[in-house]
């Protein structure tokens, strides 16, 4: 099944996605977008490594073109963390796909999912703190508005996390 | 203890005035002190672990504690901006935990998240 996860930073949709994946069957794959830029950067991908550890998961670290993703140990289980920098590194990173970026993200994605048994995706919620930003970021922001409407559209669940608590938008996990 | 979350200006206090019952006179802003009901508890997120373990301890002896969320917007360029969203967030998880009922407010409408 393919679930969608979203929420703010610090919402615990991390470690809600995570706890997702323990109903699907092994293998497990994390793929990762975080490009480990910076001591804050490596900081978070440490919890998130902290908070995955002993579960099982292989990483798979990619930050642009995940139609070029592969798994080693075959069909399996894939959690893809997250949509939100997924884009920024396809608008902004210099091999991202630049204009093309919303179809790379969608075209990665399917390509996770033709390849996945289950596919949980964890996105983020970037449009309701009310300010005015500059262009750039006004249409990363309303990209990945789209993005995760046509996700959920396609998702056989979605949730929103607030407060470490689920929220059923669509769906529900079996 | 009952925590409310939600946006700015979601309607949060009116929703602990009026369902809950409390007046202006029980609500103190970030502090703890003899009343019974704290908000903006997220700007009580920051400082070292020992003491947000500490704050979190006297929160849930409250009857009711309302904390914006303040993560749902582009991550900020500054850096302490990032973290204190960050930590916001957290705390507002691990009360959440220790919630009897947690009610998110959106739109003046209260959703319930637990209990």
């Amino acid at each position: 099944m393919m679930v969608l996860i979203t929420g703010g930073s610090g919402s615990g949709k991390s470690t809600f996605a995570e706890g997702v994946m323990m109903r699907f069957a092994k293998p497990y794959y994390y793929v990762a977008t975080m490009l480990p830029y910076g001591e804050e950067a490596h900081r978070r991908i440490e919890r998130h490594r902290r908070i995955r550890a002993g579960k099982g998961f292989s990483t798979i670290e990619r930050g642009t073109d995940l139609t070029g993703v592969e798994f080693p140990y075959g069909k399996g289980a894939v959690i893809l963390e997250c949509v939100g920098t997924l884009l920024a590194n396809e608008m902004f990173e210099e091999d991202g796909a630049g204009k093309d970026a919303e179809e790379a993200v969608i075209s990665g994605i399917m390509h996770l999912k033709d390849e996945a048994s289950d596919l949980v995706i964890v996105t983020n919620e970037v449009g309701s703190d009310g300010y005015a930003y500059g262009e750039e970021t006004t249409e990363y922001m309303k990209i990945l508005g789209r993005i995760n409407i046509r996700l959920a559209k396609m998702a056989d669940a979605a949730i929103e996390v607030s407060g470490s608590q689920p929220i059923f938008l669509k769906g529900a996990i079996r | 203890m009952i925590l409310v979350i939600g946006g700015f200006a979601s309607g949060k206090r009116t929703y602990v005035k009026e369902v809950l019952g409390y007046t202006d006179e029980d609500m103190t802003d970030q502090a703890i002190d003899e009343r019974r009901v704290v908000y903006n508890a997220q700007n009580m997120a920051m400082g070292d672990p020992e003491a947000i373990d500490k704050t979190i301890e006297e929160l849930c002896r409250k009857d009711v504690v309302i904390a914006c969320e303040i993560g749902l917007g582009i991550i900020p360029l500054d850096k302490n901006e990032r973290m204190l969203r960050e930590a916001a967030g957290r705390m507002t998880n691990r009360l959440a935990k220790r919630a009897d009922k947690v009610i998110r407010m959106v739109c003046g409408i209260p959703l319930v998240l637990k209990g």
